[in-house]
C-alpha cells in the first residue's frame, strides 16, 4: 500500500498520466497516475490518503522544481493534467471520505482583455489541488462577474489582466463588488504580467499572486487561518 | 524582412519608468539604437499615461516627439485607443507610418479604420474577433475575412494591412505552431497585396534557451511567407537570422545582402 503511494506521487512527478507515458526523464514503466490511481482505489487506501500522500505531495515537489526553474511549463503542465486526471477518477468516491471541499475559485480574464493562458494554468493547478474551479472565460464585463460573485458566491476570485490598460479593470471590478456589498463575501487574489503586489494594495485586493503554485498556496493559507 | 523594434513599450519595466520620470535620454537612446541595428519601424507604446501624464494621449505626444529628435525612422503607434492614435499622429512629422492595431471586432474596426484610411497608416490587424485566440486556421482566416472586407469598404487598401496571424506560446500547446504558419501561407494566398508581421518571443513562452526557439520559428515563419516581425533588433543573433531568412526565401538577390553583413562584421554565429 505504501508502494502504491510512493509511485503515484513519483508518477506525479514525472507527469506520466497513463502507463504509455515516457514522463519528463524518461526513466520510469509500469503503472502511470491514472492505473495507479485506479489500484489505490482497489486497494481501499482511503481516498484522503491518496490526495494527501500521493496527489498533493507530488505536486508540491512540482512546485519546489518549477520554483527552482528546474522544471519548466510544459513539465508542470503534464503533472497538473495528471492529477487533474485522477481527480476525476476520486470525485465519486469523494462524498463521506472525509475530504473537505476546498472551496470554490473563479477565475476570470477581465474585459478588454483576451490572454487566457495564465489564467487556464493557474485553473489547471488549483483544480489539481482539489479546488472546485468555475472558469469564466475571456473579456468578460465586470457586470457579468458581479452578477455572477452574487448567484454563485465563490470563496475565492481571480483576476487576470496581462496589459497595462486592462489591469485597471481589475480596480473598476473591486469598486463594484463593494458598491453591492459583495466586496466581503469573496477573497478577491489578483495575477498577470503587468500587475504586482503593491498594485493589489493600491486597489484594495486581497493578495497578488506571482504564478499558479503560489495562488495554491495562498488559498491554502487562507484555510488555514 | 521588415523588422519593426519593439523596445520602446511601456509594459517594459525601465521603459515604463523612464516615462514616469520623463527620462528622455534613455528613450531617445532606445531609439536610436533600435534605429542604428537596423530597424526598419520603431514600435511606440506610451503605455496608460500614470505618473505625470493628463492621460495616455499626452503620454503618447511627448513620447512621440522625443523619438523623432533621435532617428527618422518610421514610426509604428502601438495603442488601440482611437483618441491616442489621433493624439500621436499630429505630433508624427513622418511619411509612412504604422497603426498597432486592431483585431476583427467591428467596434474597433469601425474606430480605427478611417484613421487609417485618412493617413494612409499601414495597420496591423490580429486576425482574431471577441472570444480571443482561435485554434483553428480555418476561423483565423475568417477574422482576416472580416477585417479585409470591413477596412475595404471604409477605403483601408489592402497594400496598407499588415496581418497578424498570431502566435501562441509552444510550451501550452504544441499543435499551434503549425497554425501559424498556416494561416501566413493562406493568408499569403488570399490577399497577395497585404503583408504579415508577427511578434516573434511569445513562441518560447515557459522555455528554456528561448533564443534557439525564437530563431528557428523566425526561419519557419520565414519560409512560410513571413513579411515582418516585430522584435528585438539589438538582438545580433537574431539579426543574423534576418540576413540569413532574406536570402535563404530568395529576397537578397546574389547573396549581397548577406555577403555586406558579414563584411561589416554583423554575423552573429
Amino acid at each position: 500500500m505504501n508502494d502504491i503511494m510512493a509511485q503515484l506521487k513519483e508518477n506525479v512527478i514525472q507527469g506520466r498520466i497513463t502507463q504509455d507515458d515516457e514522463g519528463i526523464d524518461d526513466t520510469l514503466t509500469g503503472p502511470g497516475v491514472v492505473e495507479l490511481t485506479r489500484m489505490a482505489l482497489d486497494s481501499k487506501i482511503p481516498v484522503k490518503q491518496i490526495i494527501a500522500d500521493g496527489l498533493t505531495a507530488g505536486m508540491e515537489i512540482v512546485g519546489q522544481k518549477f520554483n527552482a526553474k528546474e522544471y519548466y511549463v510544459p513539465d508542470m503542465l503534464a503533472s497538473a493534467e495528471a492529477v487533474s486526471e485522477a481527480m476525476d477518477i476520486l470525485k465519486p468516491h469523494l462524498e463521506g471520505s472525509g475530504v473537505a471541499s476546498r472551496g470554490k475559485f473563479a477565475i476570470v480574464t477581465v474585459k478588454g482583455d483576451i490572454h487566457d493562458i495564465g489564467k487556464n494554468i493557474v485553473a489547471i493547478l488549483l483544480k489539481g489541488a482539489g479546488y472546485e474551479v468555475d472558469d469564466l472565460g475571456i473579456d468578460v464585463p465586470t457586470e457579468k462577474i458581479v452578477e455572477y460573485v452574487r448567484e454563485q458566491k465563490p470563496d475565492f476570485l481571480g483576476l487576470s489582466a496581462l496589459l497595462t490598460t486592462t489591469m485597471l479593470v481589475m480596480g473598476e471590478i473591486i469598486e463594484a463588488l463593494s458598491a453591492v456589498g459583495l466586496r466581503g463575501s469573496v477573497k478577491v487574489l489578483i495575477g498577470g504580467a503587468a500587475v504586482s503586489e503593491e498594485f493589489a494594495r493600491e486597489i484594495g485586493a486581497d493578495t497578488y499572486c506571482a504564478d499558479g503554485f503560489e495562488a495554491v498556496r495562498v488559498l491554502d493559507s487562507y484555510r488555514a487561518e | 524582412m521588415i523588422i519593426v523594434g519593439e523596445k520602446i513599450n511601456a509594459s517594459i519595466k525601465s521603459v515604463g519608468q523612464a516615462l514616469q520620470n520623463k527620462d528622455e535620454e534613455f528613450l531617445i537612446n532606445l531609439a536610436k539604437d533600435q534605429a542604428d541595428a537596423g530597424a526598419d519601424f520603431i514600435d511606440v507604446n506610451a503605455g496608460t499615461g500614470e505618473g505625470p501624464w493628463e492621460n495616455a494621449a499626452a503620454a503618447m505626444e511627448w513620447l512621440i516627439q522625443r523619438v523623432q529628435t533621435a532617428t527618422d525612422t518610421p514610426l509604428c503607434i502601438d495603442s488601440d485607443d482611437p483618441s491616442v492614435l489621433q493624439a500621436a499622429l499630429s505630433r508624427y512629422n513622418g511619411e509612412t507610418v504604422m497603426i498597432n492595431s486592431v483585431d476583427a471586432e467591428p467596434k474597433r474596426l469601425d474606430a480605427i479604420g478611417p484613421i487609417a484610411a485618412e493617413r494612409q497608416a499601414l495597420l496591423v490587424a490580429l486576425v482574431m474577433k471577441e472570444g480571443g485566440i482561435p485554434r483553428t486556421v480555418e476561423e483565423r482566416l475568417e477574422a482576416a475575412d472580416i477585417i479585409a472586407t470591413r477596412l475595404s469598404a471604409m477605403g483601408v487598401r489592402e497594400e496598407q494591412l499588415y496581418f497578424d496571424p498570431l502566435v501562441l506560446p509552444i510550451s501550452v500547446d504544441t499543435s499551434q505552431c503549425l497554425v501559424t504558419l498556416k494561416t501566413i501561407e493562406q493568408i499569403k494566398a488570399r490577399y497577395p497585396s497585404a503583408k504579415t508581421i508577427m511578434g516573434l518571443s511569445n513562441i518560447s513562452f515557459g522555455l528554456p534557451n528561448r533564443g534557439i526557439v525564437n530563431r528557428s520559428f523566425f526561419l519557419m515563419a520565414a519560409a512560410a511567407g513571413l513579411d515582418a516581425a516585430i522584435m528585438n533588433p539589438l538582438d545580433s543573433r537574431l539579426m543574423s537570422f534576418v540576413k540569413v531568412a532574406d536570402m535563404l526565401s530568395n529576397r537578397d538577390p546574389m547573396c549581397r545582402g548577406f555577403i555586406r553583413a558579414h563584411r561589416k562584421g554583423l554575423l552573429n554565429e
